[in-house]
């Protein structure tokens, strides 16, 4: 009776700390937007309008729901790849870097191919999606960042290189050799003479990812909007992702690394092979992300020079989406989805009331510190919890043992 | 009581009639900007001269609403398309080249929507899009003639973001317009390869310095670091795009200043009348869309007052082309294709 008592007590007291796990982030997420209510008041603007206005600016119509999706592609992809970094005990800061290079390699092989198929051999409907094409920029983009990526574990793995310096370094590198390419071999040739602004020329049609729309209403659910199927592509392989962690004996390696590489070595796992391996998936998901918004949305490379100016900061931003997603995939899907919403919803904001562009960055800014920081107390919360039960259950044993 | 409800039901109509008559009457304008709004350089120009269109017109009859710093491209086509979907915009100012491709993809599925962009030459044969440029290169070689008058040196630094646009065209006016008064002067001509890297665009103008130029010059929103720089080693200082002179102190000589309102006034009364685009405008000396503006604090002497003079005159005559290179081109276009853009 006693034991029935107790287990009962046990599953009402584990729903009731899933509930409070979850509390910290609604707290956070609240003492957030109070803390910026305050920013907001300071500049004579309406909190309340301001939050409606970045409501109805991520989630408001059917268009806005659709940018915070195409928001949410690049942080997901980059978000996977911090995730496996994180995992095998890695921190990857070159999800910048590696964009650009997933970006320049896949639009190169783009473009070529998006010549040769005017040749006969090549030849199809005009403007066909051409399946050859976007695979081979999507293989070629994510080997570049993988490469990229790769560079940094190799570096940290063999001549213990701290990867945190050598990927913000590469970030710079990559940021360069992007501006030069664009600047140069890659400028779009109607761009050259006085106006040459770096960027590529368009890709083909065929080698587009095409726009994706649901069968819901007619016209079909999103049908006039920018979402693209690489958000499809960014969900399957978070899943895929989850299950090669979690399923399988070389995520398992990875994930013995990240956690104790000591431990991983005596068990035999070659330790640097796996870090560098992390870091080749991690910049390969990077250089996805790049590619990816090249095919799916802008259609040709472009920058103003800055680091962000083509990346949109998703190499930074993806991290906090894989943070705020637990580290784990399929956490990142619903973290990415709330981020992006967070950043189209705040251009929104700025839109309707006119406040500045650093207010907008500083309430996002404090959005994201709140509620990372409650990652914090929830992991804490949880590490006691472990703890507890595993000392209940050597009283337990104790207790069996004395009788 | 019918009649009663009758002469309700008029005002109730009537009142609606005088309500949308009034809101018809508004002008909107949404305009996206690559910086900051207070950036001294080309954000500010449109800024001020929306702000100086609504204070022509009145609040009643103009209204505006920007978003700035949309330096990423992806962003801003986020905004223009809210803008253009939500059809409370007569005009869409896409303020920055780059984002010509945006403009291009939106203004064919919004049709009914006026858009303009700059600065660029191209409206791509769309009846919907204006586009706009500033013949900087006038404002540039007027600073450049300047310039070679006032430097002890003989060595002038530029500081210049990417080499395109009105930028490209500042610097290949300002070295002209040296060259114009004493080709053994050396203009230094550094492009950082960025719009807005203030430390980077800051190391260009400590390296001129370093280099023995006695005047700096540069354009676009990363100017802040050279003026500082200017500032704190005493040296000339000649911008462009909007007035600059409460930051470069009492080391200001001449701005170029962008008056975006002379072409935008005139684009509202085209699509007050039913044309919403299809054409190409162009501030010049000329028509007074670029300004030239001495600094408050600078003193120029009789002679320099009449070389400025002299020289605005002769660019707005057309007996200085400030890049002659560029009007050959454009000459050979001209025969080419038997037809140009107008504005």
């Amino acid at each position: 009776m006693n034991k029935v008592a107790g287990l009962t007590q046990l599953a009402i007291s584990s729903r009731f700390s899933r509930l409070i796990d979850f509390s910290p982030v609604v707290i956070a997420l609240l003492l957030a937007l109070v803390v910026s209510s305050v920013l907001l008041l300071a500049l004579s603007a309406d909190p309340i309008a301001a939050y409606s206005a970045m409501l109805e600016g991520a989630i408001g119509t059917e268009n806005a729901t659709a940018e915070t999706l195409v928001k949410a592609t690049p942080l997901l992809f980059v978000g996977i790849g911090i995730t496996i970094a994180f995992r095998g005990g890695m921190i990857n800061i070159g999800g910048e870097g590696q964009m650009i290079a997933g970006a320049l390699a896949g639009t190169t092989i783009a473009l070529v191919l998006g010549d040769l198929r005017i040749a006969p051999e090549f030849a199809k409907e005009k403007g066909a999606f051409d399946l050859i094409i976007v695979t081979l920029s999507l293989i070629g983009g994510f080997l570049a960042g993988a490469l990229y990526g790769g560079l940094a574990g190799f570096l940290k793995a063999y001549f213990d290189v701290n990867e945190i310096l050598s990927t913000i370094m590469l970030n710079q590198i990559a940021v360069q050799m992007m501006n030069f390419l664009l600047n140069g071999i890659l400028l779009d040739p109607a761009e050259a003479g006085f106006n040459n602004i770096p960027k590529t020329a368009r890709l083909v049609t065929a080698a587009q990812l095409p726009r994706l729309s649901l069968p819901i209403g007619d016209p079909f659910l999103f049908a006039r909007t920018r979402l693209h199927w690489g958000l499809i592509i960014a969900i399957a392989l978070a899943v895929i992702i989850y299950i090669f962690l979690w399923r399988t004996s070389l995520g398992y390696r990875i994930r013995a690394v990240g956690e104790n590489q000591r431990a991983a070595s005596f068990a035999g796992i070659n330790v640097k092979r796996q870090m560098m391996f992390s870091m080749f998936l991690a910049g390969g998901f990077a250089g996805l992300a790049g590619v990816v918004q090249v095919l799916g949305l802008q259609y040709r490379l472009q920058t103003d020079g800055s680091p962000a100016g083509f990346t949109g900061a998703a190499g930074f931003n993806g991290i906090v989406a894989a943070l705020f997603g637990g580290l784990n995939p399929i956490g990142a899907i619903p973290a990415a989805a709330f981020f992006g919403g967070l950043l189209v919803g705040a251009q929104k904001m700025q839109r309707e009331l006119g406040t500045p562009a650093s207010l907008i960055t500083a309430v996002n800014g404090l959005i994201v510190v709140f509620v990372v920081s409650s990652e914090i107390f929830i992991q804490q919360r949880s590490k006691r919890r472990v703890s507890v039960a595993e000392q209940a259950e050597d009283e337990e044993e104790k207790a069996k043992d004395d009788g | 009581m019918r009649k009663i409800r009758f002469v309700l039901i008029f005002c109730l109509f009537a009142w609606a009639c005088l309500q949308s008559a009034a809101q018809a009457e508004v002008f909107r304008i949404a305009a996206l900007m690559p910086s900051a709004t207070n950036d001294l350089a080309f954000s500010q120009s449109m800024y001020d001269a929306l702000a100086a269109i609504q204070e022509e017109l009145g609040e009643e009859a103009f209204e505006f609403t920007i978003q700035d710093s949309a330096y990423i491209v992806d962003d801003a086509a986020v905004a223009l398309r809210d803008w253009a979907a939500s059809g409370k915009y007569q005009l869409v100012i896409a303020h920055g080249s780059q984002y010509g491709p945006i403009v291009e993809e939106l203004a064919t599925e919004f049709a009914d929507v006026s858009f303009a962009w700059g600065t660029r030459q191209d409206t791509f044969g769309m009846d919907n899009v204006y586009s706009y440029a500033a013949a900087s290169d006038e404002g540039g070689y007027f600073n450049g003639v300047l310039a070679a008058h006032l430097t002890e040196s003989g060595v002038v630094g530029l500081v210049g973001p990417i080499e395109v646009g009105d930028g490209k065209l500042y610097a290949d006016g300002f070295a002209n317009g040296v060259a114009s008064v004493d080709e053994n002067i050396k203009v230094n001509i550094v492009f950082i390869g960025s719009f807005s890297d203030v430390p980077l665009a800051t190391e260009a103008a400590e390296a001129h310095i370093a280099n023995g130029a006695d005047i700096l010059t540069g354009t676009a929103q990363m100017v802040v670091g050279p003026i500082a720089v200017a500032v704190a080693n005493d040296v000339l200082w000649f911008g462009s795009d909007a007035s600059q002179d409460d930051l470069s102190e009492d080391i200001g000589v001449a701005f170029q200043i962008y008056k975006w309102e002379v072409l935008l006034l005139d684009m509202i009364a085209n699509i007050k009348e039913g044309k919403l685009g299809g054409e190409y405008y162009k501030l010049t000396l000329e028509n007074e869309g670029l300004v030239m503006e001495f600094d408050k604090d600078f003193v120029a002497s009789e002679a320099l007052l009449a070389i400025a003079e002299e020289t605005i005159a002769s660019i707005v005559s057309g007996d200085i082309v400030p890049i002659p290179e560029m009007a050959e081109e454009m000459m050979d276009e001209d025969d080419s294709e038997d037809e140009g853009d107008g504005g």
